[in-house]
């Protein structure tokens, strides 16, 4: 196998599993290795194969990647504050009476199976181990919950007549966290 | 040096390498084998990943660049970073001092 061959195949395996702006600073180095080892004298054919053996195992270097992808630090970031909003949302339908609000049936089931969903998204984002489908699930995700936030905030304005503390804490909560999917969906994007 | 045995120390070491100046990855890599004499033998690819989780944490920062037609990935350290540099030294010195009284059988050195 010719050297640049070998080293394009190498950029293969990464180019399947991770983004394309981290193929492009990894190639530059594999290039940079490639070339060191023609000025030290070696033949295409083996700089290319020591290039590729110093860069090291290509689903090893992928799966580090993966451990630092942003889209699972802000997916865990995202799962870790369901149960405290979840727990304010709570006491706002048990204390308000939810299950006496004129909503209609097909839009309850509605929004409990998007809630699960997204829930499912994170976390897909949190557990994948290839960077590329986490960080479309986490953006799936961010935006998901982003949404679900924004629509429990205006319907709760809309069927409450009476501001009460605990619905100011469910809103200030849901606030929140569509401050945190933002501020996770940037580096995601960038 | 295999890079098991280096875990734990990898962050403090791509830091110093860095703190020269702006520098690439395989740039880094060399730097480390010049600084340690061609002992530390690192997989290269490995570094990338551990330079992205750097630049997350606010100790160094990535700017690209072209040379030669290719894009290119330089880091730099951020005030963070060279306090970190600084913590983690200083870390080190009483680890390797202590470490250093027990296996010889030495006094360690008043740490005040």
């Amino acid at each position: 196998m010719s050297g640049p061959r070998l080293i394009s195949d190498y950029l293969a395996v990464l180019a399947a599993e991770l983004p394309a702006s981290i193929v492009e600073e990894l190639a530059d180095g594999l290039a940079e290795t490639y070339r060191s080892h023609l000025r030290q004298g070696l033949a295409p054919d083996q700089a290319a194969e020591s290039a590729v053996a110093e860069f090291g195992d290509p689903h090893a270097i992928a799966a580090d990647f993966a451990r630092v992808n942003p889209a699972r630090r802000g997916a865990r970031r995202l799962l870790a504050t369901g149960p405290v909003v979840g727990g304010c949302w709570a006491a706002l339908l048990i204390t308000g009476r939810a299950w006496a609000w004129p909503v209609p049936l097909p839009a309850r089931i509605g929004f409990g199976l998007t809630l699960l969903t997204v829930i499912g998204l994170l976390a897909a984002a949190a557990l994948w181990t290839r960077c590329r489908p986490a960080a479309r699930a986490g953006i799936a995700g961010c935006l998901g919950i982003a949404a679900i936030d924004t629509i429990a905030i205006t319907s709760a304005m809309l069927a409450i007549p009476s501001v009460t503390l605990v619905m100011i804490g469910a809103m200030a909560a849901s606030t929140a966290r569509v401050a945190l999917s933002v501020q996770s969906l940037r580096p995601i994007l960038t | 040096m295999r890079a098991e045995e280096l875990k734990g120390h990898l962050d403090a070491v791509l830091l110093a390498a860095l703190e020269g100046g702006p520098r690439h990855g395989y740039a880094v890599m060399e730097a480390l084998r010049q600084s340690t004499g061609g002992r530390l033998d690192l997989p290269t690819g490995t570094i990338y990943p551990a330079l992205r989780r750097l630049e997350q944490a606010g100790l160094i920062r990535g700017s690209w660049s072209v040379v030669g037609g290719r894009r290119r990935r330089e880091y730099r350290l951020t005030a963070a970073g060279r306090r970190a540099l600084s913590g983690k030294r200083a870390d080190w010195r009483d680890f390797a001092a202590t470490v250093s009284a027990a296996l010889e059988g030495r006094l360690c050195p008043d740490p005040g």
